[in-house]
């Protein structure tokens, strides 16, 4: 399955208080993305809050677009990235 | 005999039971190796489910050319009155299909309907599970069709039928696991055999375990297969007992006690002692094996002479009994090796097969028929050989179809008849494109038209015509394609030929949509429609769909292409007419995608292209609209997407299909700077788009070169929006796209001005549709120009009306559609009456429409404001 790096801005901050709230706010995404066939693997959130870089398996482009507007994110760009690591050529 | 290890799927069972009984029905593909205990399931299954539902049962048979649609034979007195399906011939298969539907919804009782060995259904049958599976959700019914998995592999038509029906919703698979080590030694009980070898040998089979039991070896080797283990059985059987069984195993699956009787002039003892052994099983007024593998085993083990015996005085007994099923003649006609017999039989079941659209066993009727052909007489040959070649046409078999078709023009030539050659070739032309071979399809239609030149002019050159102007129009040569659709027409109908009249119809009505006559061709083709549809020739109905929904979305008229397709797909999908269909489908993608409605483009494309049988056409389509959209996104996976697109398409050599695909790259290249690149994908088709004076290929062709900053000179005739951006006209140019709903273009149009509002308002409609791309490089532009508080995104509420309409412009929208004036809503809204004119003008453009009613109308259709 392609994996997608997608990039988010957040104008407010994004916040996800670290409690129950929270935890729940991040099954419920789980949850949605199951029923379009994405997975969430994690991802990275600048020191402001503002932005977010996400990394997703998903079966296509569509896919994260309807995962991202089920949840109520929004989507600044998506790319198809493959993993290299510093040992990659060895 | 007990039910080992089958508790859960026999609860599975019964839950779904439940549901279908509560109106949830349900469709269960249950799986299992061949004697891995289905039917031994399903009969306690039955059991306990007789006293709550009605039950119906039926089966599909091992014959090399299986019953059409013999399982509803079987259930026919169990579904009762009235019993069209009792007497041939059927009313029509679409109106037994209905009535059994009606049926099921009807009952009283909720109904179990059991299809068992799908693995060999005929294709009528696999098309009855494929209709049932779209519509049983609301009724009563569970469905349950057994099958063996191990047969049915990638390419099997099973296959097909569970990929249709896979977002149906109502499907369930459930597979039966072999018997575990512990219940095998529960079977083998006080025997002495080693119940861990016996688990080995058989994989855990129930009825290979079972068939080793009741062969009773007294701790001897175990038999190494299922066929050894069922001989075993047979050998220790009486002379009698043993001949009552190759007997029955020639029959069939069931067996009449007469014809048994007629062929071992048993005693009633030896049936008696094979019932007493469990070999048979007493059914109706005959008898069955207990299982399909025994059969075959005991099948095998009679010498062919032996067999071709049996078939002979079966083949007799049931000529002079008039037996009705000429399917079940012809495999015995041919068991017999008998040729006069064959060629009575199989051509008669053929016709039959294809009346029930199984064209697959009408295709191996005929086949049959014709390899015992080697003495008929020419026209029996070259009628079986065009009858033959159809058949394989309607399933795909292209070319066994083609070469039919080349044995008969060969056979017709060395005949003299030049009539029939030309008839021959112009099937063999329509062959070749079906095929994409669209060279091999102009050389056999020219010839086809030269063959027929010298003769007086009959049906046989009007078919002739029709092809020529076909392929013409698909080529896009108008002029011709008008010229040879007119002299088919005259001619088809003055000999009354309504299926070539009605091809005329469609091919001169497309023409005239793409030619600059939209309105006269749009008459024709609905002409085609009607007449097809009065003669009941569905795919015919299809096609005027379908070409009435394409034709106007290739010259960017969307609400008359959304308006055919949309009826288009509906009459498709009431018929399982999946090839109509999906092409439609995959163009109202196109058109979603041109007016704004991304996602559902995205999402009609790729239900498309998951389809495993969409035709290359509608593949490449649907890959269009998919790479189209992705491009203007900015998203990753454009061009694989059109690089497939571009290899199909190169495979059609014709431009109805390069022209946008080279069109679609050139737009991706140009999004990501590459201007070269852009300028020769553009020009790839380009010469070819101005020989065909198609306006809008070339207008975009064109277009895209300019925007390479190639020297182009775009002609006058191409499509006028894209003339009036080449010459710097940029506000007229986005005025011509919002008239045709094209939000994208009418804001790349803007886009290209150095004025302030109309760059914002481009932004704005960018931003609203998501195409990140054409954001960025508009607010490069307006930061370039100096401007400042560039909008960095949507306002929330523009965001849900595809067309850019303001909160302000939507208000003023409902009033106006609930009737209000200019005046009232004014004063509704507290503002100048100036000014909710400016408003309703930018309406009226936006949605482009002419008046007020019009837009209300618009409006209302396009679900952005609700009549309370």
């Amino acid at each position: 399955m392609p994996r997608y790096l997608i990039e988010r801005t957040f104008p407010d901050g994004l916040a996800i208080p670290m409690n129950a709230e929270g935890a729940a706010t991040c099954q419920t995404v789980v949850g949605k993305n199951m029923d379009v066939g994405v997975t969430w693997v994690h991802s990275y959130v600048t020191e402001d809050h503002k932005k977010t870089f996400c990394v997703y398996d998903g079966p296509s482009p569509e896919a994260i677009r309807q995962a991202a507007e089920r949840n109520g994110l929004p989507v600044d760009r998506i790319s198809l990235v493959s993993v290299l690591d510093p040992y990659f050529y060895r | 005999m007990t039910l080992l290890e089958r508790a859960r799927p026999l609860q599975e069972l019964n839950d779904l039971l439940a549901e279908a009984v509560s109106r949830h029905g349900q469709f269960v593909f249950l799986g299992a190796e061949a004697g891995g205990g289905k039917t031994t399931l399903i009969q306690q299954f039955c059991h306990t489910a007789a006293s709550t539902v009605r039950v119906v049962t039926g089966a599909c048979d091992p014959l090399s050319t299986p019953r059409p649609l013999g399982p509803l034979l079987d259930m026919a007195g169990a579904l009762g009155k009235p019993d069209p399906w009792q007497s041939f011939p059927f009313p029509s298969r679409d109106g037994l299909f209905q009535m059994l539907l009606a049926n099921l919804a009807a009952h009283e009782r909720p109904t179990l309907m059991i299809i068992e060995d799908v693995h060999w259904a005929d294709e009528a049958t696999l098309d009855l599970l494929r209709f049932l599976g779209r519509r049983i959700g609301p009724t009563r019914v569970l469905l349950l069709v057994t099958y063996r998995h191990e047969e049915v592999g990638t390419k099997h038509p099973l296959r097909t039928v569970l990929g249709d029906l896979a977002t149906s919703g109502v499907i369930r698979r459930m597979t039966l696991t072999p018997l575990s080590v512990q219940a095998v030694a529960q079977l083998a009980g006080s025997s002495r055999l080693d119940a861990a070898r016996l688990h080995q040998q058989t994989g855990g089979n129930p009825f290979f375990v079972t068939e080793i039991l009741s062969a009773g070896g007294e701790g001897e080797a175990i038999p190494m297969t299922v066929r050894d283990a069922v001989l075993a059985r047979v050998a220790r059987l009486s002379p009698a007992g043993r001949a009552v069984l190759e007997a029955a195993s020639v029959i069939g699956v069931y067996a009449e006690v007469w014809l048994l009787t007629l062929l071992t002039g048993a005693e009633v003892q030896a049936v008696e002692e094979c019932l007493d052994g469990g070999m048979l099983l007493a059914q109706g007024t005959g008898v069955a094996f207990r299982h399909e593998l025994a059969r075959q085993a005991v099948l095998d083990s009679v010498s062919p002479h032996r067999q071709q015996h049996f078939h002979t005085r079966l083949l007799a007994a049931l000529t002079t009994s008039s037996e009705q099923d000429v399917a079940r003649l012809a495999h015995h006609a041919e068991g017999a090796n008998d040729a006069q017999a064959v060629l009575d039989h199989a051509p008669k079941a053929a016709r039959r097969a294809a009346g029930l659209h199984a064209h697959r066993e009408a295709a191996a009727q005929y086949a049959r028929a014709l390899r015992f052909s080697g003495n008929a007489p020419m026209l029996m040959l070259t009628s079986l050989l065009e009858a033959f070649s159809v058949e394989c046409a309607l399933i795909d078999r292209l070319q066994d179809a083609v070469q039919a078709r080349h044995t008969a023009v060969r056979l017709w030539r060395a005949a003299g008849n030049q009539l029939k050659v030309g008839e021959n070739l112009s099937s063999l032309a329509g062959l070749h494109l079906n095929a994409g071979q669209n060279a091999e399809g102009e050389a056999a239609s020219l010839a086809a038209l030269d063959v027929l030149s010298d003769l007086p002019e009959g049906v046989e050159h009007a078919r002739a015509y029709q092809m020529q102007a076909h392929i013409r129009m698909l080529n896009r040569d108008h002029d011709q394609a008008l010229e040879w659709g007119a002299r088919a027409l005259k001619l088809a109908e003055g000999v009354a030929d309504l299926p070539i009249t009605i091809g005329a119809y469609n091919t001169l009505g497309t023409s005239l949509i793409l030619s600059g006559d939209p309105e006269q061709g749009g008459t024709l083709l609905k002409r085609s429609l009607t007449l097809a549809r009065t003669a009941g020739l569905d795919s015919r109905v299809a096609s005027a769909y379908s070409n009435l929904g394409s034709g106007y979305g290739e010259i960017y008229r969307f609400a008359q292409a959304d308006a055919a397709l949309a009826e288009g797909i509906a009459f498709c999908r009431d018929r399982d007419l999946d090839a109509g269909r999906l092409y439609m489908e995959a163009w109202q993608a196109l058109t979603h995608g041109y007016q704004g409605r991304w996602p559902d483009a995205t999402a009609v494309a790729a239900s498309v292209l998951q389809h495993p049988t969409a035709a290359t056409i509608s593949r490449i389509m649907a890959l269009l609209a998919l790479g189209r959209v992705r491009t203007r996104r900015g998203d990753p996976e454009v061009w694989n997407v059109l690089d497939e697109a571009l290899e199909l398409a190169r495979r059609t050599a014709t431009l109805q299909r390069l022209a946008p695909v080279y069109a679609a790259r050139a737009e991706a290249a140009w999004l990501t700077g590459q201007l070269q690149r852009t300028a020769l994908e553009a020009g790839a088709p380009y010469e070819l788009a101005l020989q065909h004076r198609h306006p809008w290929f070339v207008g975009e062709l064109a277009y895209w070169q300019w925007k390479a900053g190639s020297e182009i000179d775009v002609p006058s005739w191409a499509a006028q929006p894209y003339v009036l951006q080449q010459r710097g006209a940029w506000a007229q140019a986005a005025e011509a796209w919002y008239a045709l709903h094209c939000p994208y273009e009418a804001a790349r149009a803007l886009s290209e001005s150095t004025d302030e509002a109309a760059l914002k308002e481009a932004l704005d409609t960018f931003q609203r549709l998501g195409a990140q791309p054409m954001v960025q490089w508009v607010q490069r532009r307006l930061r370039d120009l100096g401007v400042r508080g560039i909008p960095r995104g949507p306002r929330p509420a523009t965001r849900t009306n595809p067309l850019g309409l303001t909160p302000r412009e939507l208000e003023v929208l409902s009033l106006l559609a609930t009737g209000h004036s200019d005046k009232q809503i004014a004063r509704h809204l507290t503002l100048s009456s100036k000014t909710v004119g400016h408003h309703v003008s930018a309406i009226l453009g936006k949605l482009g429409t002419k008046s007020r009613a019009e837009a209300a109308a618009e409006a209302l259709r396009r679900k952005m404001i609700e009549l309370k």
